[in-house]
């Protein structure tokens, strides 16, 4: 009988400690509830950004075109050969 | 040069742009800005032209050698301006302020950053990307260097004056500005004010025509002209022809606009043989051609009164290197050119204004070369093998009446007091 006992509480055990072990990477990346973990990820997307608002307009021929200042053509004034 | 328009001088390619090495750089680290979808905000503390900073954004593990030259190097100091401000302007410091508002607004656009060569048009041309900020090793001649040294230098080189060719270096071998001058003469080799170079002039004359030309050298190769002239005339007074003198370059604010303006009093196409008013070790030539710069005294009138009281302390007059070499000149089709009397291919004092014949006087051309031939100069008597150790300019402390053996140099060698009498008397072999 006490046989069977411990060998009942060492199966229990074994699952209790089965569940106690980290998510794997995909339940991770998954897993947004905790704080922490988002924070990193945040932290990780502001780093490499998804999308270069530089290029993205600088790569843009007409938004260039309709964002450009108004050009101000000064009248020439100098004269002779600089 | 036509200027860019607005979107084409900021449109970044992409494609060539991004597998280059400053493609890997995240723009913000230049630019510093903001990432955002609105110009506004996305332009907030945006440095346009990082490289005006080289230490900061060229220098560290890149482009370090350059970063600690280039600040000290001519195209950022503008220091050749400044020499001959200083030395027209004397000792008269109360003139400074009123210089440096001058320089400020009317020379100070000239000053070059490392970008203004490598990745966009210099600012003065109005400025945009040479090719989608891609950077460019070596700057791009007509939208970078001619760009800004175009009137001249550009004009003559590329053979842009009528009727006049441009130099065979380009038009035979299109050879761009950087094969002569290398990255050490552009981007300076000073580290301070003190090994700062003056001007161009300065210093060791490079680049040198024998560095490729090493047959040019005195005793390099059979030319008998490169034999006698050798080191009497710069290679430019054979091999250079016409090229453009400007007079009187006055600046001043506009009263409509506000805007700085010059204007030149007149340009034309010269040829004219000075001496040289900067003979040094590096640069003996008694002779070199001469171009007038467009120094007036009262250039900067509108600044102040008298800025340049010492207006006479450097010749109008100027040394200098025309960019429109040619095999075969007029002048150096035979002897007679130069040795024939005619005076019109030299700097003499009829040929400048009364004005600033004082500041001439060291270029001016006062006794024509000596009327001679060729074959007066190949049959010339040899200097013995012993004179070896006395070749000099000083031949006549000895060949004079009475001293010695020696034979007394003849009358009609009086014309030849600026020759140096090895030219034609050989050392025997």
């Amino acid at each position: 009988m006490s046989k069977l006992k411990i060998s009942i509480l060492l199966i229990v055990a074994l699952f209790a400690l089965t569940a106690c072990t980290s998510k794997s990477p995909a339940e991770t990346a998954v897993g947004m509830d905790d704080p922490d973990v988002e924070a990193i990820a945040v932290a990780a997307a502001s780093a490499v950004p998804v999308s270069n608002e530089c290029l993205n307009c600088h790569t843009d021929k007409q938004r260039l075109i309709d964002t450009a200042m108004p050009v101000v053509v000064a009248e020439k004034e100098s004269k002779g050969v600089g | 040069m036509a200027p860019l328009e607005p979107w084409q001088k900021v449109l970044v390619d992409n494609e060539k742009f991004l597998p280059t090495d400053h493609g890997q750089i995240a723009c913000v680290d230049c630019h510093d800005g903001a990432q955002s979808a609105d110009k506004e905000i996305a332009h907030e503390g945006l440095i346009a032209s990082p490289s005006s900073q080289p230490e900061k954004y060229c220098g560290g593990e890149c482009h370090s050698e350059q970063a600690a030259t280039y600040p000290f190097a001519l195209h950022s100091t503008q220091q050749g301006y400044w020499t001959a401000l200083d030395a027209r302007g004397g000792e008269a410091p109360e003139n400074h302020p009123a210089l440096e508002e001058m320089f400020g607004n009317h020379c100070a656009t000239c000053h070059t950053t490392c970008g203004e060569c490598h990745v966009s048009q210099p600012k003065n041309v109005g400025g945009g990307f040479f090719t989608g900020h891609v950077f460019e090793t070596t700057p791009p001649m007509t939208r970078s260097c001619t760009a800004c040294h175009g009137s001249r230098v550009g004009n003559e080189f590329l053979g842009k004056n009528e009727g006049i060719a441009g130099d065979v270096h380009f038009r035979e071998a299109r050879m761009n500005c950087v094969k002569c001058h290398e990255g050490t003469d552009l981007h300076g080799t000073g580290t301070d004010e003190i090994t700062a170079k003056a001007n161009r002039y300065a210093g060791m004359e490079s680049p040198k025509c024998v560095d490729c030309h090493a047959g040019a050298v005195p005793g390099g190769d059979d030319n008998p002209m490169h034999q006698v002239h050798g080191e009497k005339l710069s290679c430019q007074v054979c091999h250079s022809i016409t090229y453009t003198s400007c007079d009187g370059c006055h600046v001043a604010i506009s009263d409509t606009s506000g805007n700085p303006f010059f204007e030149t009093e007149a340009t034309y196409q010269t040829f004219l043989i000075g001496r040289n008013p900067i003979q040094s070790e590096e640069r003996p030539y008694a002779y070199v051609p001469v171009r007038h710069v467009p120094a007036a005294a009262d250039a900067y009138d509108f600044y102040g009164e008298n800025l340049l009281p010492n207006f006479n302390a450097l010749p109008t007059w100027s040394y200098s290197t025309p960019h429109n070499i040619q095999k075969n000149t007029p002048q150096n089709a035979s002897c007679e050119a130069c040795h024939g009397g005619d005076a019109s291919i030299f700097l003499t004092a009829d040929k400048v204004k009364p004005e600033e014949l004082e500041a001439n006087l060291s270029v001016i051309v006062e006794t024509l070369p000596p009327m001679v031939t060729l074959e007066q100069m190949l049959n010339a008597p040899v200097m013995p093998a012993s004179h070896v150790e006395l070749i000099s300019n000083s031949c006549l402390a000895c060949h004079t009446e009475g001293i010695r053996n020696a034979s007394v140099s003849p009358e009609d060698h009086a014309v030849y007091k600026d020759e140096n009498c090895s030219g034609c008397h050989k050392l025997q072999q």
